[in-house]
């Protein structure tokens, strides 16, 4: 269904004609760029769904309560509503359903574990009697004294925000605390005795949410076969798929899920969250249900996990880490979701991409009456990021090095480990380039101006430990193909590399390569679209069902020429035969003769994980990213100036060089985000009191650097085809720690709590200088 | 369930709001209404879109003693207006702080203005400017100087049977310039932490504009007249002088961040206010 038309050749910056393997690293134009554009893509809410009910959510003001009872008799009065659905409603006990965990309801049961959690669904003929039949609902409720904050789920004697019950056998259950990790490796305690200078300090990061200009929605349609068509602009359509059939009780080909493009999704749209109740109304209802989200309910929906970290590093004279301590805890929300993964994954890397003999990290995720955190780009990294990227500056000040030569004496060299010990990871890319280029871009030695201030970074995160893609290539008897991929396309462009692919391999042009993904029952499976995975993991497959389609090429064209199959050869975009090189479209066309037909190719990339390793197996590549930052600060009112911007990523090879350009300004500029602006607000009850767009600020065009500046390493030693690495993420990993370095620099303080905002800056310089008076008049004093 | 209605006179448009009984609600460019609609925190029982009517004040007049903005002016035409730029330069600065550029086009400098909002971007610089109010009721206009028209927030002297009509901006003095400064999260659209507007005239008498301070909009003078070589005194007679402001804290800012800000930005709109009583040109 989310078949986009090919684009026409003259928009395409295309060297089909010459066969080169030029379309590799082109900066093809993006597969349905002009349809985002202009607006006539169509997302979820623009289906059209005749005859469908519509459903609005009901919640209750308050982050934790227990319900006493639903009164929907006012409701039930709107002219068109047509049912209210509540936990009575609903399967006893209740369903619950996770990626990793079975906690989450498919509506709150009993009780309600955070803000906007719905408590009843109004179902209507039209969206605005269900809304306002939603607003007429009665809900009874008794507030209980429930944890918004890390200190209060942390507390002895805290309210637990899941009742032992349902998590059964665990011996963390009387607790807050969900999972936890360690990683350790030397020996801290005798590391500290050749250690010259320690700084320990207290870290914030905030929680954040992903904001995502298509807030999404869902539409359940029963089949006349008993099934049931799923809309959801998912990023992972068949985990949708098997989630639904395992809570309704049905087979996996009953459950169809067409997964429109997620208009923006950055890991919020990964697992399901209310398309379960969306199938009980409809199996209800009997009719095709639909509820499309506002912004403000994608709030309630996902964010990222608030972190607080304490870190404690020694540094020799020479400014090499001897040991590097970390504790971290993840404020992951009232539902596991991915979470407990990502403080587990993003504390795997919290020693940074350097060479520290002795490490130890505990990471816990905290369990608290707030909207559940979920997958975010960067995935647990910039949390711990933040923390060690700023250690290191500390360390640089108090030794008199600068933040590029501290890091040049620590980073891991490539094949050197930077996690020891049974499980460790190396680098597997010459991380140091990525980190020159980048000061040489920001022009680091140059004499700065007044208030200026410069600071540089670097980041990694662990790609897909484990995965699973498969595709199908046709090749069409007049030389156009059709790609069979379930990538989601939320805006990185998965469709067009896909394309360039087909177009490189079979030499097909880029315009008639057509792609289908985002339907369960017509394009083979993929585990997710997640962890900067699908260049590798699908892009590989597509590879492989290309390569497939040429050995059955050169099998057919044998057949029905008579040339024997080993005086054939095939290479990219070509069949070698004895008389010479045929096009494979034309070789094709040949060996299908006058009954035409098509060729099928299938491909597969499969990365099985390891059961002993922490993560449940290596990382199939790391993203490491540089990012440098020039600022400049108004002193008085602590506003920051960003005069230069420069992200460095290491990617092994473009393959479309205007995509890689883009994803890098589009995670710089998201990085700034958490860095300088962005932050979920509580009240005492739990509530966000920045609730929205009006006051909750993400960076706008008018808030990028003034000069922002991408440039990629490129050495082809990625696992993806032609030696690609994922490079989705990259450049938001270490933004906040750049940017922190170089207010610090700026202004001759330190702020270790994200986000840089003004206030906060005005108020640390504020604090500053009443301290610096202080000492000045202690010192006068008699 | 929300009635819309659009008059074509203001005499239909008066007995429309007057018959609702306060429940009533004007529409020009729907800058505050349309958010307060969409979050029902406001629920009217009719909306009066002023847009068709024929017999309003045209949206702007421009006469040797001053200019006259009618209730269908938009941001963006006040900010590309020449006279309105070589006038009142710190009113176009305020106007373009208003949302984006597609807002602005739809935006009502009456609506935005008068809608009682103590962060309306717009007032400030009206007040610097020596702004005044027409008021149509069934019983006829009345005219009333900005500086008394706003009672507290979303409180103004404008009924609820009642429509603002027409902003009146006097002409200023040869050689008065003016400046306008405001303070955001971000610099994109954002709604403003603190705001001053400032207007300094050939003798260097100092007015300010305040938003975002208070419960209302704030209007006062210096006593001293402006002195470029002597900005430590301005410091401290600013310093003085703005205690009147009574700022809260909220989501946007803390009360001490603003009565900090409220400072500096009436310092910096002050001294480029004075810079253009000769150049007479604005910041880009």
């Amino acid at each position: 269904m989310a078949e986009a038309p090919a684009r026409p050749a003259d928009e395409l910056d295309l060297q089909a004609a010459n066969g080169s393997p030029a379309r590799i690293g082109r900066p093809v134009l993006r597969y349905g760029g002009a349809d985002r554009t202009t607006g006539a893509q169509r997302f979820v809410a623009d289906l059209s769904f005749p005859g469908a009910s519509q459903v609005a959510l009901v919640t209750i003001p308050v982050g934790c309560a227990e319900i006493v009872g639903v009164d929907s008799s006012q409701a039930r009065r709107v002219p068109g509503v047509l049912d209210v659905v509540t936990a009575a409603e609903l399967p006893s006990p209740m369903p619950r359903f996770g990626p990793s965990h079975q906690d989450r309801p498919v509506l709150a049961a009993g009780g309600v574990n955070f803000h906007g959690e719905p408590v009843a669904a109004v179902v209507a003929e039209t969206t605005d009697a269900a809304q306002a039949a939603a607003r007429l609902m009665r809900v009874d409720f008794r507030e209980l004294p429930g944890v918004y904050t890390l200190d209060a789920a942390l507390a002895p004697g805290a309210h637990l925000v899941h009742d032992p019950s349902i998590r059964p056998g665990d011996p963390r259950a009387e607790r807050n605390v969900l999972e936890d990790a360690l990683y350790t490796w030397g020996d801290v305690a005798e590391a500290q005795a050749h250690t010259d200078v320690v700084v320990e300090h207290d870290y914030t990061f905030p929680m954040v949410t992903h904001f995502p200009i298509e807030p999404g929605g869902t539409v359940v349609v029963p089949t006349e076969q008993g099934g049931l068509d799923v809309y959801s602009p998912v990023q992972h359509p068949y985990l949708l798929q098997r989630t639904i059939a395992s809570v309704i009780g049905l087979p996996l080909n009953q459950v169809r899920v067409f997964a429109p493009d997620p208009g923006g999704a950055f890991g919020g749209k990964q697992n399901p969250k209310l398309e379960p109740l969306m199938a009980f109304i409809a199996l209800r209802m009997r009719r095709a249900c639909r509820l499309v989200l506002s912004l403000e309910e994608t709030f309630h929906a996902m964010r990222r996990a608030g972190c607080r970290i304490r870190a404690r590093t020694g540094f020799t004279r020479d400014g090499e880490l001897t040991f590097h301590e970390v504790h971290a805890d993840y404020q992951i929300g009232a539902y596991a979701d991915v979470a407990p993964r990502v403080m587990a994954k993003g504390s795997y890397v919290a020693a940074g991409p350097y060479r520290i003999p002795a490490v130890r990290i505990a990471a816990r995720a905290v369990m608290t009456n707030t909207t559940p955190s979920t997958a975010f780009r960067g995935f647990g990294s910039p949390q711990v990021a933040w923390a060690t990227e700023s250690q290191l500056d500390a360390g640089a000040r108090l030794l008199g090095l600068d933040g590029l030569e501290i890091r040049r004496r620590n980073l891991v060299a490539r094949g050197e480990a930077f996690v020891r010990g049974a499980s460790a990871a190396r680098a597997d890319g010459e991380w140091r380039e990525s980190l020159e280029k980048a000061a040489e871009l920001v022009g680091w030695g140059e004499p700065l101006a007044p208030n200026r201030g410069r600071g540089i970074a670097v980041g990694i995160k662990p790609g897909a430990t484990s995965g699973l893609s498969q595709s199908l290539v046709r090749l069409l008897c007049d030389g156009s193909a059709i790609v069979y991929a379930g990538t989601s396309d939320m805006g990185q462009g998965a469709r067009t590399l896909w394309q360039q692919i087909v177009a490189e391999e079979l030499g097909t042009p880029i315009d008639r390569v057509s792609v289908i993904s985002g339907d369960t029952g017509t394009v083979p499976f993929d585990l997710q679209t997640s962890a900067s995975r699908s260049t590798v993991f699908m892009g590989s497959a597509v590879l492989e069902a290309c390569r497939d389609v040429r050995r059955r090429v050169l099998e057919l064209y044998a057949e029905t020429t008579g040339v024997p199959a080993e005086e054939l050869d095939e290479a990219p975009g070509a069949l070698i035969t004895p008389d010479g090189r045929l096009s494979l479209p034309e070789a094709a066309r040949e060996a299908l003769g006058t009954l035409r037909g098509e060729f099928i190719g299938q491909g597969t990339r499969r990365l099985r994980g390891k059961g002993d390793h922490p993560l449940g197996g290596d990382a199939a590549f790391y993203e490491f990213n540089a990012t440098a930052i020039e600022v400049e600060v108004d002193r008085e009112t602590g506003e920051l100036l960003l005069t230069k911007h420069v992200s460095v990523s290491d990617v092994g090879t473009e393959l479309n060089a205007l995509q890689v350009v883009s994803q890098d300004e589009g995670a710089a500029i998201m990085g700034l985000g958490h860095s300088q602006m962005e932050q979920l607000l509580l009240d005492e009850h739990g509530r966000i009191r920045n609730l929205g767009a009006l006051d909750y600020r993400i960076p706008t065009f008018n808030d990028v650097p003034l000069e922002l500046v991408t440039a990629a390493v490129e050495n082809h030693d990625g696992p993806g085809p032609y030696g690609s690495k994922g490079i989705s993420e990259g450049a938001l990993l270490c933004t906040a720690g750049a940017l922190g370095a170089a207010v610090a620099q700026a202004t001759g303080v330190v702020i270790r709590d994200l986000p840089l905002t003004p206030e906060r800056v005005w108020a640390a310089l504020r604090d500053a200088e009443a301290r610096s008076r202080a000492d000045a008049e202690l010192r006068s004093a008699p | 369930m929300t009635r819309y209605y659009r008059p074509s006179s203001t005499a239909d448009a008066l007995s429309a709001l007057a018959a609702e009984g306060g429940g009533a609600r004007a529409l020009v460019g729907g800058t505050d209404l349309l958010v307060g609609l969409r979050h029902h925190t406001i629920e009217p029982t009719l909306v009066v879109d002023l847009k068709a009517i024929a017999d309003l004040p045209e949206p702007i007049a421009v006469g040797d003693g001053g200019i006259r903005v009618g209730p269908t002016l938009t941001m963006g035409e006040l900010a590309a207006h020449p006279v309105v730029r070589r006038r009142y330069p710190a009113l176009v600065e305020a106007a373009l702080t208003v949302g984006s550029v597609a807002i602005r086009n739809r935006a009502s400098l009456v609506g935005n203005a008068c809608n009682g909002s103590p962060a309306a971007d717009t007032v400030p610089a009206l007040l610097v400017h020596d702004a005044s109010i027409a008021i149509a009721s069934r019983a006829g206009e009345r005219t009333v100087p900005l500086h008394d028209f706003f009672l507290g927030p979303r409180r103004t002297l404008c009924g609820p049977d009642e429509l603002v009509t027409r902003i009146d901006l006097p002409r200023p003095p040869d050689g008065f310039g003016s400046a306008f400064r405001r303070l955001t999260r971000r610099r994109g659209v954002d709604l403003a932490t603190v705001s001053v507007a400032a207007g300094v005239d050939r003798d260097g008498r100092v007015v300010l504009g305040l938003g975002a301070v208070g419960p209302r909009p704030l209007r006062t003078e210096l006593d001293a007249p402006f002195d470029a070589a002597d900005v430590p005194g301005l410091v401290r007679a600013l310093d003085e002088r703005l205690e009147i402001a009574t700022p809260i804290s909220d989501i946007r800012g803390s009360r001490e961040y603003r009565h900090a800000m409220v400072r500096v930005l009436a310092r910096r709109a002050i001294l480029a206010a004075a810079d253009r009583r000769t150049s007479g040109e604005m910041a880009a």
